[in-house]
């Protein structure tokens, strides 16, 4: 059976935050513990720049959660595949080494899940460290996230 | 005939991308006319966010100053504070500081290595890219890089802004079984600590020797992380405290990051400094690789700072080793303190140089003053410096995308803590 390792991402910061806050609805939420049969774990992790690739040894689907700016609706939520999320340019410097150039460096190192897929969650301002957290409908979020990890799992 | 290329490199802001750089450069009659790093990251204020605030609240503060030499920031706070309270943790603390603190080269120079500097000198444009073909190098760095992050977390809680540094000591002391477990890790990768060494100075690296003035930190017995005098290999060697007379730091109107000078002029602060200052503070088995390796330091080629960031990883490992293998539980991990008014100094070595910290304090412990000088702002002066004179040697005739490829190269060579180490600069060239 093939595990699966739902890892949020993000920083104490304001909306930036949000990325834990779902996963910690889906742990409360305990639907896909219920209905998976797959081994299932849960990560919240602090911007973990090239120790994503460790996070996600062992697992064989990986589930990221992170906020994103697209210019969408605050709260919609967009689903990218792997590859998708490697195309994107992102910088290399030691401060901020992205989920992109992690992803590209797994697939470099034969390193990737057999399966990934990222979840962005619209906010409206990354770069306000200091706001407080904007209105979410969790809730929301969570049921979509939960339909569509199932399906994947099945 | 008059030729003008005016070229503008800028780093475009980023979320989580700490500061924007860009680098100017005015080229007329094959000369340099004008050349300014640009570092204009956003304030960061936490000079003034620690003024009123506790000693206890200082080292988590200063922690989130920078999410890869968190250590650093807490040991330079944590040394300046106990200065003005007249405290000595003692031994236990102080080894497991030095603990701490080799953890974060490790982690900081895996990274930089591995992620940052090596494609440049193995004709990459980016890690993925060379990583199809040293996968092997590149597993090994991320593996060491993760022993690091683990001494962290041994020490401090958590690898990224740890939470167990405290004035006096730690709030925790690691059980034996996690410092057992640790160390055997630790031995059984210290052989690719080793082979990392040679590899780097295996590695086709520029020779173009630079006149330049190194300062570091020396100790009596031991290689420098927290403790020591400040010396420079032109005859400097100053407490810590007389820091502020000999280096001063002023605003240049290109840049929000200060430049720091030496009696006047440049200086070099880091890894390379260090190595070249303290070759003789090595234990043996390091001497031994220093030897084997055929480089002889102390070095004037920039591009040996590869090297040294290393040997000091090999240097951690071995350190780490030794203060496991002794590793006691104590009686209690911290001393207590009792606060008073004063001013003290903090100095250590962060991964990329001397980080100085400096605290007025009130009766209470409080906090009056605070003053911090980072490493990138010790070298920003020498970075341009370096920028040219490599850039006259490498030929100013060269195309645009040559001369900034080259010019990326040496700024990350410094492993500056601002953007400008991104392999993604964004170039805009304009001629007259």
């Amino acid at each position: 059976m093939t595990p699966v390792r739902i890892i949020g991402i993000g920083s104490p910061f304001g909306d930036d935050q949000l990325g834990w806050l779902v996963v910690d609805a889906l742990q409360q939420n305990r639907y896909l513990d219920q209905t998976l049969r797959q081994p299932l774990t849960y990560i919240k992790a602090d911007r973990p720049g090239a120790n994503l690739l460790e996070l996600m040894q062992q697992a064989g689907i990986v589930i990221l959660i992170d906020a994103m700016q697209t210019g969408a609706e605050p709260g919609a939520v967009k689903r990218f595949e792997s590859h998708e999320v490697e195309n994107l340019t992102m910088p290399w410097s030691s401060h901020g080494i992205g989920i992109a150039s992690t992803l590209a460096l797994a697939r470099a190192l034969g390193e990737l899940p057999s399966r990934l897929i990222l979840y962005g969650i619209e906010i409206e301002d990354a770069r306000n460290p200091v706001c407080s957290l904007s209105q979410f409908d969790i809730d929301k979020i969570v049921r979509i996230l939960v339909d569509d990890v199932r399906q994947l799992a099945l | 005939m008059t030729e003008s290329r005016h070229i503008n490199i800028h780093v475009p802001v980023l979320a989580r991308v700490e500061g924007e750089g860009a680098l100017e450069l005015n080229i007329r009659d094959r000369r340099i006319d004008e050349l300014r790093l640009r570092i204009y990251e956003p304030p960061r204020l936490f000079e003034k966010f620690l003024v009123g605030r506790s000693y206890r609240e200082v080292p988590d503060m200063v922690a989130r100053i920078c999410g890869i030499c968190p250590v650093a920031y807490q040991m330079s706070a944590v040394h300046a504070i106990e200065q003005v309270f007249g405290c000595d943790p003692g031994p236990w603390v102080r080894a497991i500081r030095r603990l701490m603190y080799c953890g974060e080269w490790i982690e900081s120079h895996s990274l930089h290595i591995h992620l940052l500097a090596a494609p440049d000198f193995l004709g990459y444009a980016s890690a993925p890219e060379m990583a199809r073909d040293f996968p092997r190098e590149v597993r090994r760095g991320l593996q060491l890089q993760s022993l690091g992050n683990e001494l962290i977390r041994l020490c401090g809680g958590r690898s990224v802004h740890p939470v167990g540094v405290c004035v006096g000591g730690f709030h925790h002391a690691p059980a034996m079984q996690e410092v057992a477990r640790l160390r055997e890790k630790l031995q059984a990768a210290v052989m690719d600590a080793r082979a990392l060494v040679e590899w780097t100075a295996s590695l086709d690296l520029p020779d173009t020797p630079q006149r330049f003035t190194s300062v570091a930190l020396r100790h009596e017995r031991e290689y420098p992380m927290n403790e020591g005098r400040l010396v420079s290999d032109t005859g400097l060697d100053i407490a810590i405290d007389e820091f502020a007379s000999h280096i001063t730091e002023h605003q240049v109107p290109h840049s929000t990051a200060f430049h720091a000078l030496l009696d006047g002029q440049p200086y070099l602060a880091g890894p390379l400094a260090r190595v070249n200052l303290n070759r003789d503070r090595m234990p043996q088995s390091v001497s031994e690789i220093m030897r084997d390796i055929g480089i002889v330091f102390p070095s004037s080629n920039m591009f040996h700072s590869i090297v040294a960031r290393a040997i000091e990883i090999y240097l951690a490992f071995i350190e780490a080793i030794r203060i496991l293998e002794d590793y006691e539980v104590p009686a209690s991990p911290r001393v207590s303190v009792s606060p008073c008014r004063g001013v003290g100094y903090g100095c250590t070595e962060a991964p990329r140089g001397l980080l100085w910290h400096r605290y007025e304090l009130n009766d209470a412990g409080d906090v009056d003053k605070a003053t911090i000088i980072p490493p990138t702002s010790q070298n920003q002066a020498r970075i341009e410096q370096d920028l040219h004179e490599s850039l006259q040697v490498y030929g100013l005739d060269r195309s645009d995308d040559e001369i900034r490829l080259f010019s990326e190269k040496i700024i990350r060579n410094y492993d500056p803590c601002i953007s400008c180490s991104t392999h993604f600069l964004k170039v805009d060239i304009h001629r007259e």
